[in-house]
């Protein structure tokens, strides 16, 4: 029995009739393979990379497992079509909080249609991803006050200029109530957990980088960063790695419509955007930081 | 105070049709004419910034040129010029390379003509695929005992392939005004290799770049530079190849924000040296 994914947070959504992704109850994700060859392009991808030797085994974590294509029942009814079989990247979750972030400092890519240039530069040009090197595509996260899931406005998302991208990510790891008005400053109480530690989204954004400074294979044109963690056991903070495990943070790549040979060279534009999210990243973990320097502790407060 | 035309400039501009083009006077220092249309004024506020900005390493000063301040000099109308340190004054026969850093020359802000009149040249030559493109050169051709200075032409017609080729015989010996001749790489390692080489130097760079937010420094060159005349007499060691960043006009505040745009050109170029040192004899291969 398949039905619409709860924590898509960008990209084409099955709903109301539209042609979207669909999971069923065994963890899988099934993508119904886009027109103009985007589809297929991204299943040779797959077939690729899947089967590729020159990718280190430590990276495969990173990227979304492939089971081929199968023909399924089209959500906007429309008959059987072929869908991408995926592993859901959030199955295994009970409450995920998720943040989309396509990487780079442009979307388009040599050999393009004038058109899809002009469409993609536009975009890049009026959100964040030129002057960052990357931009929030879309976020979720679970409102602890409401005890349910607080979803940003994608106008609102692709109207962020840096400030408004720090923010959003400033967000994605607080727990006061993200309904409320700008007026309150996100609390960035799970930022140690989610972003930090030794198994936490820094630690994997530099496992990425460290990979990308070197591999040639292939160029990740228009492709998004995913990161997931658990809100259900995140409460209990006891400020040592138990709780990074309970948050289970993860970094996947996914959507590779776009993505073409390196030809030895590596993908510049990809790694030049990573570097900066890092930076973004880093920086809030540093305030987090200095933070908890001038904090006094409960201790010292009781006597 | 006698002053000449630069011997070695392989980029940029150059004094012609009455108007002035850079000098060197005989005591190490440079005077560029400041450019028209703010840019000038945009490079000279840079190194008055970059000079007295505590916020920048000891040992990140060393990949920019000293600056001298601003002087009106005899014979260019009175126009005012920048005063930088000559990077060639210490080299007898220096090979010398231009490689504009970033995969793009366009920047937020810029004007919509100048947008587009980038968004061409970097379309056009390898600015957008490998990250970086070369800009110019000159190398001492050890078989012809002489300088050589491809055609502007033909650097911006150069693809990726051609790139890596040209960089390799930035570091040959065999002669390099014959296109069809396969570069010998004879200087790869005293060039871009060993603990002072280009390649060391341009590690240390990436690192400041994956965390500085200082300066975005757009459509900025790194100049690679290196001395033939210690070759010629058979120390390679002491080629003292040397790295910098030159071309400040259009370098503007970080804000908070690493200039991804250079650091992502810079890893690009770091890694086509890699793969020169690595495979001196053959064309890399993906």
């Amino acid at each position: 029995m398949l039905k619409v994914p709860e924590h898509q947070v960008a990209g084409h959504i099955a709903s109301d009739g539209k042609l979207g992704p669909l999971v069923d109850d065994e963890g899988r994700f099934f993508k119904p393979l886009q027109g103009d060859s985007r589809g297929e392009h991204e299943s040779n991808f797959y077939e690729s990379f899947t089967s590729n030797k020159k990718v280190p085994d430590h990276i495969h974590r990173y990227f979304p497992v492939y089971h081929g294509t199968q023909l399924v029942e089209a959500s906007d009814g429309s008959g059987k079509l072929p869908h991408l079989v995926l592993d859901d990247v959030v199955s295994g979750y009970s409450n995920p909080s998720v943040m989309d972030v396509k990487i780079g400092s442009r979307t388009w890519y040599p050999d393009v249609s004038e058109g899809y240039f002009k469409k993609c530069i536009k975009k890049d040009r009026e959100t964040t991803t030129v002057s960052l090197g990357f931009r929030v595509s879309g976020f979720k996260i679970f409102d602890h006050q409401e005890s349910s899931f607080w979803r940003a406005e994608k106008k609102l998302v692709l109207g962020y200029n840096a400030d408004g991208a720090r923010l959003a990510l400033r967000k994605f790891v607080s727990s006061n109530s993200p309904a409320d008005s700008n007026l309150t400053p996100p609390n960035c109480a799970f930022a140690s957990e989610v972003y930090g530690g030794s198994n936490g989204i820094l630690v994997q954004l530099l496992e990425l980088k460290d990979w990308f400074e070197t591999q040639t294979l292939y160029h990740f044109n228009s492709c998004s960063i995913l990161m997931i963690y658990e809100n259900e056991s995140i409460l209990m903070k006891g400020g040592d790695d138990d709780d990074v495990q309970a948050a289970r943070a993860q970094v996947k790549l996914v959507d590779f419509a776009h993505v073409l040979d390196g030809n030895g060279v590596i993908d510049h534009n990809f790694l030049g955007g990573l570097c900066s999210f890092i930076k973004f990243i880093k920086d809030i973990l540093l305030s987090v930081d200095k933070r908890h320097e001038t904090e006094t502790s409960p201790l010292e407060n009781g006597n | 105070m006698q002053l000449k035309v630069p011997e070695h400039q392989v980029a940029g501009h150059i004094a012609k049709d009455g108007k002035p083009g850079p000098l060197v006077d005989d005591k190490g220092r440079f005077f560029k004419p400041l450019q028209g249309d703010s840019r000038g004024e945009n490079e000279v506020k840079f190194y008055e910034s970059f000079s007295t900005n505590t916020e920048v390493p000891d040992h990140i000063r060393r990949f920019f040129p000293v600056y001298h301040g601003t002087q009106a000099v005899e014979g260019s109308d009175g126009a005012a010029m920048i005063v930088l340190e000559n990077l060639l004054a210490d080299y007898s026969k220096p090979s010398v390379m231009d490689v504009k850093m970033g995969s793009r020359t366009w920047y937020p802000d810029a004007s919509e003509e100048y947008v587009q009149k980038c968004l061409k040249k970097d379309t056009g030559t390898t600015t957008v695929s490998a990250g970086f493109r070369i800009s110019g050169f000159e190398v001492y051709d050890h078989k012809e005992s002489s300088f050589w200075k491809p055609e502007r032409k033909l650097l911006r017609g150069l693809k990726v392939d051609g790139a890596r080729l040209t960089l390799r015989k930035f570091v040959s010996s065999n002669s390099l005004s014959d296109m069809g001749s396969k570069p010998d790489s004879a200087f790869v390692s005293s060039v871009y290799g060993g603990s002072n080489g280009v390649l060391t130097q341009l590690l240390e760079l990436k690192t400041w770049f994956e965390n500085q937010t200082l300066y975005h420094f757009n459509s900025c060159s790194i100049l690679m530079v290196y001395e033939n005349e210690s070759i010629l007499k058979g120390n390679d060691d002491d080629a003292r190849p040397q790295v910098k960043l030159v071309d400040f006009a259009h370098v503007l505040d970080g804000n908070g924000v690493i200039d991804h745009n250079f650091l992502g050109g810079l890893c690009s170029f770091i890694n086509f040296l890699r793969d020169i040192l690595q495979s001196p004899d053959e064309s890399a291969e993906s």
